[in-house]
């Protein structure tokens, strides 16, 4: 079982992977059958219904390898952010070597630009309830699924491709 | 520039000239133009406000804004729906302040007046302060001049005159019956919450994107990258597929993209899905002939003015909020009667691509975002949108062009100058 304070250690790691665009080493954090959702609605099958992200590892690759190796255009110029990480809590997993843990996030994301530019310069603040199921594999926590709950999760969005 | 002289000048912002169809950058960052178009468009046309699976049970309802206007759309014991003004004839609150949800009546909560959701006026506190012989049947919910529906696709028109829903959804009417026609019982059921995203440009910008045919290969290369990872089509297969189809731009502002049909199964979505679920496939036959499935069969991005396009994935509603202000929200549906892997493919699709993290949307979005800022440069204030105009041709009323065109663009823009030329 991991104490808060590690698992806190674990999240904030996480974090950084994101705000420094190390998405290749964040997407390596993923168990082979982990699971990315951020949903509009969280109470609702994602399977069944429809959701910002929900990426199986497949497609988690697709969206780490197209931000890193593809001519995008919503992240050029790229997002610049910085992760809060708060109110972690730490709960039994549901099978040997798991462990659920949740904390909040309060992610700042602005995207720099030239003078006058719609959509850039502006700084927003996204906060969501994050839900992690972390899993023991070769001697490290890993990622096997990552539940993201934005505030206005089902309000209007803007731009949201450089990974909330 | 005041109103009464704009409304002379609709002409020239819109310049319909046969070598060089051109509108002015003023369109989309004016706004005075934007209240007009609330005017005479939003608030006097008919505009897209829901479809019937939404409200199910009666008792359902969902609000919506039309133009600037909050109104509510609800499905009274009767079972018939109502779009009613969302506002209490007292002293004139809302009567509703959620998005949607299941209610037996609406309530003012600032003194108590209640409504049926049929918009009758059932009671209010203290009616004692009120005669008794007072008319109750004078102070309902004041109904929208105008609800129709179109196989289930409600649309609202504020205005008592003009033509009907029918006569407005003509043109577009057999690609709208096409669309259905995927579903082998020609019925859809809206999945909600739907996508919603929000950028800072005009609504026109979404509006002449949608059946945009000459951007694919530069703003998408992104997303054919990954499409030639996953294995599922090379760049060169995608940038061949972009170059077949035509675009259609139709009477009343109405356009469509599309990309031809096929029976075979490598050559277009029906087919490959009757392929693979042979009970699919037996449905669709049982339903319909081969020509008819030819045209099911096609792809199709289809407008119908002002304010919908209907998607293979996704039904698409254009809320503008103000000049430089856009919602866009995506009903993805799934189509009745399939097998349940169908629509769970076509919900995975529709993610992959679409909404505010998808993998092609966003590009969109920036390319919106691009435009508005580059109109506050007017050193020459024209927007060209003659591409194709040499080479289109005309064929029962249809604008056709080369799938890189912009046929569809200028019947939205011919509609448009139409519209906010009347005073």
């Amino acid at each position: 079982m991991l104490s808060v304070a590690e698992a806190e250690q674990f999240l904030v790691a996480e974090a950084r992977l994101l705000d420094e665009r190390r998405f290749e080493e964040w997407e390596a954090l993923f168990t082979e059958d982990g699971v990315y959702w951020v949903p509009m609605d969280p109470d609702r099958d994602p399977t069944d219904s429809v959701s910002i992200i929900y990426d199986d590892r497949k497609r988690l690759h697709e969206r780490v390898y197209r931000l890193t190796k593809t001519p995008v255009l919503d992240q050029n110029p790229p997002s610049r952010t910085v992760r809060l990480v708060a109110n972690v809590e730490v709960e039994p997993g549901d099978g040997p070597g798991e462990q659920r843990v949740r904390c909040n996030q309060l992610i700042a994301e602005m995207r720099p630009g030239g003078p006058g530019q719609a959509g850039l310069n502006s700084p927003r603040w996204l906060a969501a309830r994050c839900e992690y199921r972390l899993r023991r594999v070769d001697g490290r926590w890993r990622i096997a699924w990552k539940k993201v709950v934005l505030l206005d999760s089902d309000r209007a969005q803007y731009n949201l491709s450089f990974i909330p | 520039m005041a109103v009464t002289q704009r409304a002379r000048t609709y002409g020239d912002l819109v310049v319909d000239d046969p070598r060089e169809f051109r509108v002015h950058g003023s369109i989309y960052t004016d706004p005075q133009v934007f209240q007009e178009e609330m005017d005479r468009i939003f608030e006097g046309t008919w505009v897209y406000v829901g479809h019937e699976s939404e409200l199910p049970a009666p008792g359902d309802y969902k609000t919506v804004l039309v133009g600037r206007q909050p109104l509510i759309v609800a499905r009274h014991e009767d079972g018939r729906i109502y779009a009613l003004y969302n506002r209490c004839r007292h002293r004139g609150a809302v009567v509703c302040r959620e998005e949607r949800g299941h209610s037996n009546f609406f309530r003012c909560r600032y003194h108590n007046w209640v409504y049926a959701n049929n918009g009758a006026l059932i009671g209010m506190a203290q009616a004692s302060g009120y005669p008794e012989d007072l008319d109750r049947s004078r102070y309902g919910l004041v109904p929208a001049a105008r609800l129709a529906s179109y196989r289930g696709l409600l649309f609202v028109n504020l205005s008592p005159t003009g033509p009907s829903l029918e006569e407005h959804l003509e043109p577009v009417r057999k690609y709208v019956d096409y669309w259905f026609g995927r579903s082998p019982s020609e019925r859809i059921q809206v999945i909600l919450p739907p996508h919603r995203y929000e950028y800072p440009g005009n609504w026109k910008l979404q509006a002449e994107n949608g059946f945009d045919g000459y951007h694919g290969n530069y703003v998408h290369l992104s997303w054919q990258r990954v499409l030639q990872l996953s294995k599922e089509s090379t760049v060169e297969e995608v940038q061949q597929y972009r170059q077949e189809g035509c675009v259609r731009g139709l009477r009343n502002g109405h356009g469509l993209l599309e990309r031809p049909g096929s029976l075979n199964p490598a050559s277009s979505w029906t087919a490959r899905m009757m392929h693979r679920y042979p009970e699919y496939a037996e449905a669709m036959r049982k339903r319909f002939d081969d020509a008819q499935l030819m045209e099911i069969s096609a792809r199709r991005n289809i407008f119908v003015f002002p304010n919908l396009y209907l998607f293979d994935t996704h039904i698409r509603v254009i809320v503008p909020k103000a000049v430089d202000r856009t919602e866009v929200q995506l009903y993805v549906y799934a189509l009745e009667d399939v097998p349940e892997a169908i629509n769970r493919s076509r919900y995975r699709g529709h993610e992959r691509f679409y909404g505010p993290a998808g993998f092609g949307a966003p590009d969109d979005i920036e390319v919106f975002t691009e435009v508005q800022t580059g109109l506050a440069a007017t050193g020459d204030p024209w927007n060209l949108l003659h591409r194709g105009q040499h080479r289109e041709r005309v064929m029962d009323g249809e604008v056709i062009g080369h799938t890189t065109d912009e046929a569809p663009q200028r019947s939205f823009y011919r509609e448009w100058k139409r519209v906010m030329s009347q005073a």
